[in-house]
């Protein structure tokens, strides 16, 4: 039995389902991150984690303990808000001691947890200042120790770095990671973005539309999604949607051209699929105007011309136009794409092995189109 | 390059300065007529005031405190000036335990009833002290069967067995609800001004329960909210005259028309006693807000303000 358990736990708010039959494990120590777009119920877990929510059904289930009813007050969670939710009255000091005065702690006791949680979050010298003296990211380092102040079995963040400019969210989600590691504390992170939850999650449970389309590590997420959702909405990809010519041969149609595919078993020859190809398996190499798509060597490859050529530090991003309706990405490291210009007419290749093949039904796609608006 | 440097940095002075002459004459054209008008609204404020004033010390002919002085050796004063001050801590206290978790809950649990309550607070305004008087007079001289059960008995009980009419325990619930409107919307303000709902939230995470979330988390941040809602409580039943007329109660309002009727000078000088007794009280109210912890805020500020 996991540390944390939520056994088919559904909520609806009216006629409208937040989330249904949501079953899900989170073991001791383990860093688990919800992962979505906005509207997809993760919030809503959280909150019905913390207390703050009651399933419609469905119950919880904490160190085998059922916690489903049991008032937020009851329940031993620590949890971190996206606005900092600091009290604006207290100072650091007294905002760390809140949860530790409840509990009746000596007060020398409190004391020192309170000196050894500014240590924790390297704020010692802010104990006396008031949340309107600190900065997001100070203030949300306190409210990070208010919250692990009580000594929470489990730790809740629910999107705790939105508000915070690009460094800090990166230098304090690595402060995060590093405190529940530290800690060996059981944490529950809420997040729509993606790549911060690649960086910091033991597992990442990635929803869409009240479900959880795939529960992994972050590595098996990024590089063998199960569902088209979970592909597109975690890291970028080109798309070609189309139909699997032969599922023994590998050979996939989409448009004007026949990719290479990994040889597929579950699938039948005709069926609507689409196929995701990561920009950084993309290659490119000079060509001469107007060739088109080779199809007898063994992998494949589709000419373009450069649209946008975009530098982004370790690599370059090019945005190749294909056809009026296409334009493909390619990340390339710095050292081959120096050759590369706008307008320049290319040929970018890709292994079939690089290609995921996945089944592709009409409410995917509407999904997939959700996703591609959030992670534009 | 340092020849460009240079003349860059040479032309960012050169703006800077030419910046700064602009400001400075922008200001010096616009000091004057801000002045103006600040000293146009001051002299429209305090010409009244300074000429009551004038006009209480002065008898026609000498300049003497005498007024003041039969305004303290004078009985009546001397009754229903504290009389109205209990009214006034009365309604307070019975406002404030009455609004305060009534907005935090709708805040909290009932965000939809908040528009029914935007409109209750607007009723008073609509409903004309002498009407709302008159109809608490016949409701509770003479509660009829559909006052008994809509009340579910309560109005009869009030009548017959404690025989609250023209007292001043219902004058005081009429007072609340008189000052209903500029009670709720300073609490209501605040509570929105400062993220109730995750504040409640974090306190209930970190083990407290309501009645402690609201007596250590909310009311110290609603602190400014709930000093001018008392405020405006306060001064607002100092100065009601129609109901306490009606239910032939003796408060200093009607002590004041009496007065003024009689004594010009002595009204004059009640009225100076009165301002006086409101500039302490909105005082007190502005070093209250200031003194709290963290009281520096902005929040503090636009309050602060508002008491002004």
């Amino acid at each position: 039995m996991a540390f944390l358990e939520l056994e088919n736990i559904s909520k609806y708010f009216g006629q409208n389902a937040a989330v249904e039959n949501i079953n899900l494990s989170v073991e001791r120590g383990e860093f688990l991150t919800l992962l979505g777009p906005s509207g997809c119920g993760k919030t809503t877990i959280l909150r019905m984690i913390a207390g703050f929510e009651t399933p419609s059904a469905g119950n919880i289930l904490l160190d085998n303990e059922d916690i489903t009813n049991r008032a937020a007050s009851k329940r031993p969670m620590g949890m971190v808000f996206q606005a900092y939710a600091l009290f604006p009255h207290m100072t650091a000091e007294q905002n760390i001691a809140f949860g530790l005065n409840i509990q009746r702690k000596p007060k020398d006791a409190i004391k020192r947890r309170c000196a050894e949680l500014l240590d924790l979050v390297g704020l010692s010298d802010k104990g006396g200042s008031f949340p309107h003296q600190l900065s997001g990211g100070q203030q949300q380092r306190i409210a990070l120790a208010r919250a692990l102040a009580v000594e929470p079995k489990v730790l809740l963040l629910d999107e705790p770095l939105s508000a915070l400019d690009a460094k800090v969210r990166v230098s304090l989600r690595n402060e995060i990671r590093h405190v529940q590691q530290q800690l060996k504390m059981t944490a529950i992170y809420v997040t729509h973005d993606q790549e911060e939850a690649l960086a910091i999650s033991d597992r990442i449970a990635v929803m869409a539309r009240g479900h959880i389309e795939q529960l992994d590590h972050p590595e098996e997420i990024y590089s063998n999604p199960r569902t088209v959702f979970a592909a597109s909405f975690v890291g970028n990809s080109n798309q070609f949607r189309g139909s699997l010519v032969s599922v023994r041969e590998g050979l996939f149609q989409s448009g004007d051209f026949l990719l290479r595919v990994p040889p597929q078993q579950d699938l039948t020859d005709g069926q609507q699929a689409m196929v995701l190809v990561r920009p950084e398996e993309m290659s490119i190499s000079p060509t001469t105007e107007g060739e088109v798509t080779s199809e007898n060597s063994s992998g494949n490859h589709i000419s373009g011309v450069i649209e946008l050529r975009t530098f982004l530090g370790p690599f370059t991003r090019f945005h190749i136009r294909v056809n009026d309706h296409l334009i493909l990405t390619a990340d390339i490291p710095n050292q081959q794409s120096r050759d590369y210009y706008v307008a320049e007419h290319v040929v970018l290749s890709f292994s079939p092995g690089a290609c995921q093949v996945l089944p592709l039904d009409s409410e995917e796609s509407s999904i997939v189109k959700q996703a591609e608006k959030e992670t534009v | 390059m340092q020849v460009g440097s240079q003349s860059i940095s040479q032309r960012a002075t050169a703006d800077a300065m030419l910046s700064s002459q602009r400001k400075d004459q922008s200001t010096r054209r616009s000091f004057g007529l801000d002045k103006i008008v600040l000293i146009l609204v001051l002299l429209y404020l305090l010409i009244p005031l300074g000429a009551t004033f004038v006009f209480s010390i002065h008898d026609g002919k000498n300049f003497s405190l005498g007024s003041f002085q039969r305004i303290m050796s004078d009985a009546d004063f001397l009754t229903t000036f504290p009389f109205s001050i209990e009214l006034a801590i009365a309604t307070t206290i019975l406002m404030v335990i009455l609004i305060t978790p009534t907005a935090y809950w709708i805040q909290l649990r009932l965000p939809q009833a908040r528009p029914i309550m935007d409109f209750l607070t607007l009723v008073p305004f609509g409903v004309p002290a002498i009407v709302m008087a008159f109809g608490l007079i016949q409701v509770y001289s003479s509660p009829n069967t559909l006052v008994s059960v809509l009340s579910l008995g309560l109005v009869p009980f009030l009548s017959n067995q404690l025989n609250v009419v023209n007292t001043p325990p219902l004058m005081v619930c009429a007072y609340v609800i008189i000052a209903l409107p500029f009670t709720y919307r300073p609490i209501d303000n605040n509570l929105r001004a400062i993220n109730t709902r995750v504040l409640t939230e974090a306190s209930y995470s970190l083990g407290s329960g309501w009645w402690r979330t609201f007596l250590t988390v909310v009311i110290p941040n609603i602190w400014p909210g709930i000093i001018s809602a008392a405020l405006l409580t306060f001064a607002t039943v100092m100065g009601e005259f129609t109901i306490a007329s009606l239910f032939s109660i003796y408060t200093f309002p009607i002590y004041l028309d009496v007065t003024g009727q009689n004594d010009p000078h002595k009204a004059a000088a009640l009225t100076i006693l009165s301002f006086t007794i409101t500039l302490i009280c909105v005082l007190g109210i502005i070093l209250l807000v200031r003194l709290r912890p963290g009281g520096a805020r902005k929040d503090s500020q636009i309050e602060i303000g508002a008491a002004k």
